[in-house]
């Protein structure tokens, strides 16, 4: 039996402690991370599985606690990210400003993300997304970037303040703030508009579009560490929301068409269909490999969106399980990328090449990560894609459908990048020497993580299984499981023999691999220059400006949103100096106009 | 269950016999077409045999790897692939999705191990043949799910069953902008001209199988006649009513990718961004104009 309250309490105790033993040993303040993390995701999921977490509080009565199947689910998830990216803190603290502060923000934001996920109140939600918005928001600038810590903070709270009038909208018409009830109480036009305000909250939490442009400043900057974090799990609250807002909320508006979607989903539906085209297109023309992973969770989100808010069985298991699939695979990529540039000092995926002969560990991690993120069988992306699919054909959603396709399609595009420009081709001459696979302290998480990844690809059934109590708690008509089968609308998968059909054949390829005559091994130098004498590996490497020929097709037109948000920043700045100008100047005149203003104030109210 | 795998590993060896036939007799026509006399059928057979059977160089083990998985996954994809719509190794199983998605991990290895070669020419052709895919893959996708709609199954035998009940009302008439719509995202999977870019031997050094020799380029010819097959028996059973034996199955296969030769015979080469944007034209016009005729207004032939 364990205690919520003391899980966090302890929680964010223990990052008081780190940033103690920070101070004193850096990399010893990292190890405490380590602990706390691991400690807490293994509470949570013990306790949380056996149902023998206690919502009861004694210390602050004030805020309360219920364990919900939705909350269990992503809680576990999240931990789950925090405690496996816990284990790259030792390896790269020392590279920070600020270490024990580092070590302390980690494990508060995760203390925060906890009481996000297992309050039943909306006052406590509020403060804990806040809480988790300020921890997280000093982690970011220990990165590259300030200005990426100054955009994120500016759409979280964008996103906060619309979660904020939709919990007052929610009082108004419940007069409590308890989470079931008083959305259980809302309807007609109260609804609609908490429906309004709950989405544009998960908007400018998953970063979708037209909230999107915070998400890869942020994961492109940030620490490597903390991207994988943000990426895998503090997005994930996004998730969270949309499901309170899209799964639980009726939809409103008129019927369209056949499809049988009301108007409100059908335009929640085409913007995520619009974040996943954006998300692709930005991904393909990356050269930093940590900004393409963050196009890519920017297109990943859009998925989650547009299978949340069909809101059919088959639908919301399927972005359920692509939230745990992407959290997996986005992760593993993370921190895949973060061990190279640990040994390289950069991201800039031109300015390396042939990383798999000194790193082949890592390399097997990142392609297993991206099987899975493409949504190529036998890894968890393609049963979660199969599923939203389903839903997408099912309702016959044909120009979601050409996004949904072109993104899954894209991705091909844009993982093989790396793969291609990064790990695979010239080994450059400058790392060859220096660069060695990651310790095994960093290995044993990217290890366990890939072997999630392909345990979810071939039994998905145990993780749908609880998704199933998910989908029953919140009123949506559980999946059809069998013993290795899942059942969508028009067919049946049955992923573990998709894997057995796979080994099949590459065993078959390796027999006949085997038998044949032995290769001779030549440097990889030696190919086929159609004549030309080149003696430098750079030259010999194809990486900078990989889809010249496709980003011609819309270079033109990548800037629009930034564009926009530009001149609205612009906008903001002017009327902070007009603020500036009228209320906090030593200016005589200024200061002359205001008491004559508050003077015909004074009088006017005398007169009336 | 052991029954059915190694009847998926005869339907594989089955895709790769007909195919390379197919191909044999095909270089022939096109020969004709062009007015040559051509090799004899079975050229394409001892071409694979002298390859395996040479001693080769490899890059790495990635390189090695690359290609057996290549191989292994294409094999894995053709063992769904029902012939008729009683012959299916895996029965209810053979769901679109399986061949679409699982031929992408045949595809990925080989990009993977072309990349891992260490030559830039390489890598150049695996970014034009995924640029086509992301070009041809869509059409495609929009009409096959217009099909799946309407049939309400997503088992490739059981769309074909679907069309015989039906009296033979293949969706190539009975959807003719999507019937146009599939020929042409077929040219492209098949990589025949006009999109023929990334493979075509004029154009830097014939893409990524620039550095293969040996048993890896034998392996990645086995797995190019069995992609082929996969990609046309697709064809067949999506747009064609499928096959109610197996006889009549073959003539349908030898007739759709003959007629795709001949057409592909005449036609010169597009570069790699005319390819993007032909297909987001008007075969994405056309496909997405029969999607909406077919389902939401329910206008079916």
């Amino acid at each position: 039996m364990a205690s919520i309250e003391y899980i966090i309490l302890l929680t964010a105790l223990s990052g008081l402690l780190a940033y103690g033993v920070g101070r004193i040993n850096k990399v010893a303040g990292a190890v405490v991370t380590i602990i706390a993390s691991m400690f807490v995701f293994v509470s949570v999921t013990y306790f949380g599985y056996n149902n023998e977490l206690i919502n009861s509080t004694e210390l602050f009565p004030y805020v309360t606690f219920s364990v919900t199947y939705l909350g269990l689910f992503f809680a576990i998830l999240v931990t789950f990210i925090f405690a496996m990216v816990s284990f790259f803190n030792p390896f790269f603290v020392e590279k920070y400003k600020y270490p024990a502060a580092y070590s302390m923000l980690y494990l508060l934001s995760l203390a925060g993300v906890l009481g996000v996920f297992f309050t039943n109140n909306f006052m406590s939600l509020f403060f804990f997304f806040e809480f988790v918005v300020w921890t997280s928001l000093f982690l970011i600038p220990m990165g590259k970037s300030r200005r990426a810590a100054s955009s994120y903070y500016a759409f979280s709270t964008f996103g906060s303040f619309a979660l904020l009038a939709a919990i007052f909208v929610m009082r108004e018409a419940s007069g409590t703030f308890n989470i079931v009830s008083s959305m259980a109480s809302v309807n007609g036009t109260e609804s609609a508009i908490v429906m309004v305000l709950l989405s544009i909250a998960a908007f400018a939490k998953l970063g979708a579009f037209p909230l999107n442009v915070w998400l890869p400043r942020v994961l492109g900057n940030s620490p490597d560490a903390v991207s994988a974090v943000f990426s895998g799990g503090l997005e994930k609250l996004g998730a969270f929301v949309a499901v309170l807002a899209l799964v639980k909320l009726a939809p409103f508006g008129f019927t369209v068409d056949v499809t049988g979607l009301q108007a409100s989903q059908y335009v929640i539906a085409i913007l995520g269909a619009m974040t996943i085209v954006f998300g692709t297109l930005m991904a393909i023309r990356q050269d930093d490999a940590k900004k393409l992973l963050a196009y890519s969770s920017m297109s990943n989100g859009g998925y989650i969106l547009v299978a949340l808010t069909i809101a059919s069985s088959t639908s919301v298991a399927g972005g359920l399980y692509h939230v745990v699939a992407h959290a997996l695979a986005s992760a593993a990529a993370f921190l895949a990328i973060a061990a190279v540039s640990r040994q390289t000092g950069t991201t800039k995926m031109s300015e390396m090449g042939g990383v798999i002969h000194k790193m082949p560990v890592t390399y097997v991690v990142y392609l297993i990560a991206i099987i899975s993120m493409a949504g190529i069988p036998p890894m968890g992306g393609f049963i979660s894609k199969w599923l939203i699919f389903q839903a997408v054909i099912d309702k016959g959603l044909i120009l979601i459908a050409v996004a949904v396709f072109f993104g899954s399609i894209g991705s091909f595009l844009y993982v093989f990048r790396p793969l291609a420009a990064l790990f695979l081709g010239q080994e450059f001459p400058k790392w060859a020497k220096t660069m060695k696979e990651a310790p095994v302290l960093m290995l044993v998480p990217m290890v366990i993580l890939s072997g999630l990844i392909i345990y979810t690809g071939v039994l998905p059934n145990f993780f749908l299984g609880f998704i199933n109590d998910v989908l029953i708690e919140s009123g949506v008509t559980p999946l059809v499981l069998g013993n290795f089968t899942v059942e969508g609308t028009n067919g049946i998968l049955q992923p573990a023999l998709i894997a057995a059909v796979f080994g099949v054949g590459v065993l078959i390829a390796f027999i006949i691999f085997i038998l044949l005559k032995k290769s001779r091994k030549v440097e990889l130098m030696d190919t086929y220059t159609a004549g030309n004498f080149i003696y430098t590996e750079e030259l010999l490497h194809y990486s900078l400006d990989f889809y010249a020929p496709l980003e011609r097709l819309y270079e033109k037109y990548i800037n629009i949103t930034k564009d926009f948000y530009k001149k609205l920043e612009n906008k903001v700045v002017t009327l902070g100096q007009v603020m500036k100008y009228y209320f906090f100047t030593n200016k005589p005149e200024i200061t002359v106009f205001w008491i004559i203003v508050i003077i015909g104030f004074l009088l006017w109210g005398e007169v009336l | 269950m052991i029954l059915n795998i190694l009847f998926g590993v005869g339907v594989a060896f089955f895709g790769f016999v007909l195919q390379t036939t197919v191909a044999g007799v095909n270089r022939k026509v096109v020969a004709r077409v062009q007015k040559r006399y051509g090799p004899k059928w079975y050229q394409e057979f001892l071409d694979i045999f002298k390859l395996l059977s040479k001693r080769a160089t490899t890059h790495g083990w990635i390189f090695d790897f690359g290609v057996i998985m290549a191989l292994g996954g294409i094999i894995g994809t053709a063992m769904f692939m029902p012939i008729t719509s009683d012959l299916v190794a895996f029965e209810n199983f053979d769901n679109f999705f399986i061949f679409v998605y699982l031929i992408a991990v045949g595809m990925l290895g080989m990009a993977m191990s072309a990349s891992g070669s260490g030559n830039p020419l390489a890598s150049i052709g695996v970014m034009r043949a995924l640029t086509t895919m992301l070009a041809y893959e869509v059409p495609f996708m929009i009409v096959v799910i217009t099909i799946i709609k309407l049939t309400g199954t997503s088992s490739v035998s059981g769309i074909a069953e679907f069309q015989q009940l039906a009296g033979n009302n293949w969706f190539m008439i009975a959807l003719p902008l999507g019937g146009i719509v599939g020929v042409m995202s077929l040219m492209g999977m098949l990589g025949k001209k006009p999109f023929e870019t990334y493979i075509a031997p004029a154009e830097i050094a014939s893409g990524p199988m620039v550095e293969y020799g040996g048993k890896q380029l034998g392996m990645l010819f086995i797995m190019h006649e069995i992609t082929v097959f996969i990609e046309v028996s697709l064809f067949v059973h999506l747009f064609l009513g499928g096959a109610e034996n197996i006889l009549l199955f073959i003539v349908k296969y030898f007739l759709v990718y003959t007629a795709l030769n001949i057409i592909s015979s005449v036609y010169g080469r597009f570069k790699i961004d005319q390819v993007v944007l032909f297909f987001y034209k008007w075969p994405l016009i056309m496909a997405v104009t029969q999607a909406f005729i077919a389902i939401y207004l329910g206008w079916v032939i």
